[in-house]
Order: C-alpha cells, then sequence, then structure tokens
C-alpha cells in the first residue's frame, strides 16, 4: 500500500459547531507585571481526560508513593521551576495577599535581580503518560505542573486549585483528580513584548504591486497566497 | 499515466464544510477539480517519481553541504552576508527539516524532470495529503473505483511520524504554528499540519506572522545577560516554531537581525533558504552534468543562449509565476510581469508540461522526512498561463 493506512477522522472533522474536536481553551492573562485573576477557567474533566494525582509536596508524593523517590522530587523541582518562571509575580506583597490570602505570598528574586512577591506552590500534579513507541514497546513519562491556591475571599481561586496560566482546577483537595491534557501544556516564559510587527512587511510590499496577485503559474510556482 | 474522466461525488462540497476545506474555489475558480483524475501504473510511481524525488532530495542536499562551506557559492544564493553565519550553523547543527516539494515534469513515458525545488513553504498539503485521500476511500466505498485502487500519498502518516520524532529533538516544547492574515489557503494548510501535530501528540499555539512580537529573556546562565526572544500575543516565549512565510523574506524584514541571538528552533530550518533559492537550480546543473532528472541551466544568460535554443528566464526568487520570460530561438515569445527579479535570475532549458486532453499537467513530489511521501498533481488549460491551476487527485492502478 503506498497510501496513508487510516486517519483519524473525527480530528479531520471542523464542523463549526462541534467544539469537541478543536478545543480552544479560554486562557485568563496572567502577565508577569500586572496580574489579574478575574477569569478564571474550570478545565477539570467530569469524564474522560488524563487523570492525575495531587500531592503537596516531595514528603507527601514519596510517602504515597515510596519505589517512586526520584520521579517524587524531580516532578516537585519542575513544578517549582514552572512557577518562578511562568506564574504570576507581583511588585508588591500587597498586591499578591489580595489575590491569593494572607501568609501565602513569597518573596522571590529573579536570575536578572529584581525582586518580586510570588504565590506559594500550594501542591503540585503529578501524571504518567505512556507514550506508544513502535509496536513493541512503551515508554513510561511523568509530567507534573505547579498549582496555587487563594486565601483571599476576593479572589476567583478561593479554594480552588489553579495553576500558573489562570486555569482553576476544582476545590483545592489532594488526591486523584481528572484534568484534560492541556493542564500539562509546556509553560514557555513569558516576557515584556517591546515591539511587533517587524515580520511580514515583504508580503504587504508584493502584494501591492498591481499585477497579477491573482495568477497561477506555469512554471511549477504557486497559486495565491504565500506558500510556494 | 492517463487523464480519466470521472463523475464528481455528489456530495463533495457537503464533505468539504464537514471537513473544513474552505479553499477548494478561490476567485471565483475552481481549484480542486475532481471531474477527472490521473492513472499511473505502479512502475511509473516507483520507477519514475519515487526513485527519482529520493535522489534528486539527495543530490539537493549535496550542493547545500558544499555552498555552506564556500563563500563563492553562498553569493549566488542572494542571501544577506549577516546571516550566513546563521544558515550555516543549522546545516552543521543538522537541524531537522519536515517537508519538501520537489515539482516535476513528467509524461509516464520520458524521465521526469525538476523544474524547481519548493523547500521552504509548500503548500497544496492538505488537499493532497488528506483531502485526496479521503477522494479515494469515497470512490471505493461508492463503487466507482476497484478497491485495490491505490494512492501515491504516505504524507498524512508520515507528517505524523515526523513531528512525532521531533517531539523527541524538542522535548516538552510548545510548537507555535504561523503564516500571513487574509490567506484562507495557507491558513488551512497550517490547520491541517497543527492537526498532525497534536496528533503526534504535540501541544501547539498559532500566531499571526505580522502579530510576532519582540522581547527578551534572561540567557539562564546565571549572568543575568539577555538574548532576544520572539512572543506570541501573550508574551509566551516562542521557542520552536513552524512558519509558513519565506526564509528570503523574513531574513530581510526589521525582525530579521535577531535571529543568530534569538533561541528559536524553526521548521523550516534556515538552511532551507538555500534549497528553495532557485541558485540551486545552476549548482545542481553544475555538481551533477546530464543528469536524467535534470534540465540544463545556467546563472548567465550568455551561456544558456550558447547551449540552448529555447530558455526560461525565472527570477531567484519569486512567487506566483511571476517576472518569467520565454526565449525561443533567439526571441522573446512570452513574459510576465511582476515584483521580482531584483536579486537576478537563472536560465533554465525551456521544456514544456506534458499535454493530456488539452490540459498541461504538472507532478508536485513530496518528502516528508527526506523520504518520498506522495504527490500532487495540478493542470492548468495553457502551457504558459496567468490562470489559477486546478488540482486533480490520482490513483495507483490496482
Amino acid at each position: 500500500m503506498k497510501r496513508t493506512r487510516s486517519i483519524n477522522l473525527e480530528r479531520m472533522r471542523k464542523l463549526e459547531d462541534d467544539n469537541l474536536s478543536q478545543p480552544t481553551p479560554l486562557r485568563s492573562k496572567l502577565k508577569p507585571l500586572a496580574v489579574s485573576v478575574a477569569a478564571a477557567v474550570l478545565v477539570a474533566c467530569s469524564d474522560g481526560g488524563e487523570e492525575a494525582v495531587v500531592y503537596s509536596d516531595i514528603a507527601d508524593c514519596i510517602s504515597k508513593n515510596p519505589d517512586q523517590v526520584d520521579v517524587c522530587e524531580s516532578a516537585y523541582n519542575d513544578a517549582v521551576n514552572v512557577a518562578q518562571e511562568s506564574g504570576p509575580k507581583y511588585t508588591s506583597l500587597e498586591a499578591c495577599t489580595y489575590d491569593f490570602g494572607n501568609r501565602n505570598c513569597v518573596p522571590y528574586q529573579a536570575d536578572s535581580g529584581q525582586n518580586w512577591f510570588i504565590p506559594a506552590v500550594a501542591g503540585f500534579m503529578l501524571a504518567e503518560v505512556i507514550d506508544e513507541v513502535g509496536d513493541a514497546f512503551e515508554r513510561r513519562r511523568y509530567r507534573s505542573a505547579p498549582l496555587y491556591t487563594s486565601y483571599s475571599r476576593y479572589s476567583p481561586f478561593y479554594g480552588q486549585w489553579s495553576s500558573v496560566d489562570g486555569y482553576t482546577y476544582g476545590t483545592s483537595r489532594y488526591g486523584k483528580i481528572k484534568v484534560s491534557d492541556n493542564a500539562f501544556k509546556p509553560k514557555p516564559k513569558i516576557t515584556r513584548t517591546i515591539s511587533r510587527g517587524g515580520f511580514g512587511s515583504t508580503v504587504a510590499a508584493k502584494s501591492n504591486w498591481g499585477g497579477s496577485s491573482k495568477s497561477k503559474g506555469g512554471w511549477g510556482s504557486s497559486k495565491g497566497g504565500w506558500g510556494g | 499515466m492517463r487523464r480519466v474522466v470521472t463523475n464528481e461525488r455528489p456530495d463533495w462540497q457537503e464533505r468539504a464544510r464537514e471537513f473544513g476545506f474552505k479553499f477548494h474555489t478561490m476567485y471565483g475558480e475552481a481549484y480542486w477539480d475532481e471531474s477527472a483524475y490521473y492513472e499511473f501504473s505502479l512502475r511509473q510511481i516507483e520507477d519514475h517519481i519515487e526513485d527519482p524525488t529520493e535522489e534528486l532530495h539527495q543530490m539537493c542536499l549535496d550542493v547545500v553541504d558544499k555552498v555552506v562551506n564556500d563563500e563563492e557559492l553562498f553569493a549566488k544564493f542572494q542571501i544577506p552576508e549577516q546571516h550566513w553565519d546563521f544558515i550555516r550553523r543549522s546545516w552543521l547543527n543538522k537541524e531537522p527539516s519536515l517537508y519538501s516539494r520537489l515539482d516535476l515534469a513528467y509524461d509516464g513515458k520520458s524521465p521526469a524532470k525538476l523544474y524547481e525545488n519548493n523547500a521552504d513553504t509548500p503548500t497544496s498539503l492538505y488537499e493532497s495529503g488528506f483531502w485526496q485521500w479521503l477522494w479515494l476511500e469515497d470512490k471505493i466505498v461508492s463503487g466507482v473505483l476497484h478497491p485495490n485502487s491505490d494512492q501515491f500519498n504516505s504524507i498524512q502518516e508520515k507528517l505524523i511520524e515526523r513531528f512525532r520524532s521531533m517531539g523527541e529533538i524538542y522535548p516538552e516544547q510548545l510548537l507555535h504554528f504561523s503564516c500571513c492574515r487574509d490567506t484562507e489557503e495557507d491558513r488551512g494548510t497550517v490547520q491541517y499540519l497543527e492537526d498532525c501535530a497534536q496528533e503526534a501528540g504535540l501541544f501547539t499555539e498559532f500566531v499571526y506572522i505580522e502579530d510576532i512580537g519582540l522581547g527578551e529573556i534572561e540567557l539562564g546562565d546565571d549572568s543575568g545577560r539577555c538574548i532576544p526572544a520572539f512572543t506570541d500575543t501573550d508574551d509566551q516565549v516562542i521557542d520552536w516554531m513552524f512558519k509558513l512565510y519565506p526564509w528570503e523574506f523574513m531574513l530581510r524584514e526589521d525582525f530579521g537581525g535577531y535571529f543568530s541571538k534569538a533561541q528559536t528552533s524553526w521548521i523550516e530550518p534556515p538552511w532551507k533558504a538555500l534549497l528553495s533559492n532557485k541558485a540551486l537550480m545552476p549548482l545542481l546543473w553544475q555538481l551533477f552534468p546530464n543528469h536524467p532528472n535534470l534540465l540544463p541551466c545556467f546563472f548567465d544568460e550568455k551561456q544558456a543562449a550558447q547551449h540552448l535554443n529555447s530558455y526560461v528566464k525565472k527570477p531567484i526568487f519569486a512567487r506566483e509565476g511571476a517576472n518569467v520570460s520565454v526565449f525561443e530561438n533567439g526571441e522573446m515569445t512570452y513574459h510576465s510581469d511582476g515584483p521580482y527579479g531584483e536579486e537576478g535570475f537563472i536560465f533554465q532549458e525551456f521544456y514544456p508540461l506534458p499535454c493530456f486532453d488539452n490540459n498541461y499537467t504538472l507532478i508536485g513530489s513530496w518528502l516528508i522526512d527526506n523520504q518520498p511521501a506522495g504527490i500532487s498533481v495540478r493542470e492548468d488549460s495553457t502551457l504558459i498561463t496567468q490562470d489559477l491551476s486546478r488540482y486533480l487527485p490520482h490513483i495507483i492502478c490496482p
């Protein structure tokens, strides 16, 4: 057979009213400087999704998984690193406390020397991922993500688990939860964008050329658009 | 190889809506055309297209390897000198590529001839990898085509496999996809690639080329030094990006100066700027003279006129068949206008496309992860045309 054996047609379907195949999570904008936690999005799934376990710290994880000391340590350390790099940061203790409650914020000095207040990591999610590699064997990996909770009644995260990008995962209890795969979506660093619009000028200039912008080449070049 | 007239599937427009294929008609003209299909023998596919595709691709890579080590050759590609090292490093680091499309003139009998290599931003991927695949499934289910009919098209399977292996090269990284605003075709192509990447288990985001931002991040070596970083509209740093936008444009634009310092990994990788460049064609002819799948090609018009009765003059950078001229026996017999050509031209033997029932047919031969993966067939109703070409499906005879 010279063609693809089978295709997951569910993924390829794009009916407008069918949002299930293409989940586009709403994102509350947790920016590093001015933090607003007004819009919380509940992403815990009642059915389906990935099973994760929430632990309070390394000791909690090890006590429940005595043979997984390495996994617990690296998962917790990864979670703390993600929290420091991608989590909410405040320039004042008051602002952080307003969102996350009393005695729940800690000072943090970035590598650049800048001083911040950040909410304490209240727990971390750990999920086991089994990758199917080839037909014969599978490989185990773990994903972890930091969780915060808020003691402030002004916060939508009051008594809830929340992630670095503002999702909530239900009431803050330790133990098993079901989460969507997006809970472990890699969290790139956040930075302040200094300028935009530095790409795309050529396409603008060339399309302003008054000629055959709708032409197709007989020389094997392309149709419209900027692919070839 | 022959062209077979067939009935359209009665519900194909509905199918197109179901699967989000929005650009089947462009500028009021049909682009997807299933009133006919092309039929190939397995031997034609394997011996005349698949094997030469693999060989041509390797020859192209040989040219890249030569060019990155030779400044005189590098200069022929009209790439700003400040970027040579950026491109060279990406080649020496073996940064992985996703895909390419070789455009071939093939009539079913004579050796296929390489027109050019769309190695950076090839499109018609969705139509090839998915939509013509679905067409064949539907035609078999409805009993119109024999159940043993096949297609040279493992594009989607190989794309997913390639994304999976790239995910191991860039573990735990978010893959940003990007194309320009206001083109449904490019957005559709990128959506298709996002679907394949997600099927491979990658996490993806999308940002328009025009919306990409520039910020700074710490180098992470405790020195406190900062390097530039590209960002999306949520200020997330772009660590890994697929862009459906040509390197030759990006390198010359305002943010082009930040490429060598930013740590973004790119699909396609920067060294593809050499493969997708028409300066490749004369160098292929220099390195592999008289190869059966190559057309004679020169940088110098005098040389071309000396060796060839008729030749085509093509700009080193161009899209849409613009700024092309044909010379036959010393006379210019065709010329198209356009905004390109300031970087110079190449001169390639004039080799007309084969004709099937008054249609001129071009084969696009896809490579995914350096392996031949399938073909697309496009038709024009005139040999030299400014019209939209149409996309037709194909089968391999049972």
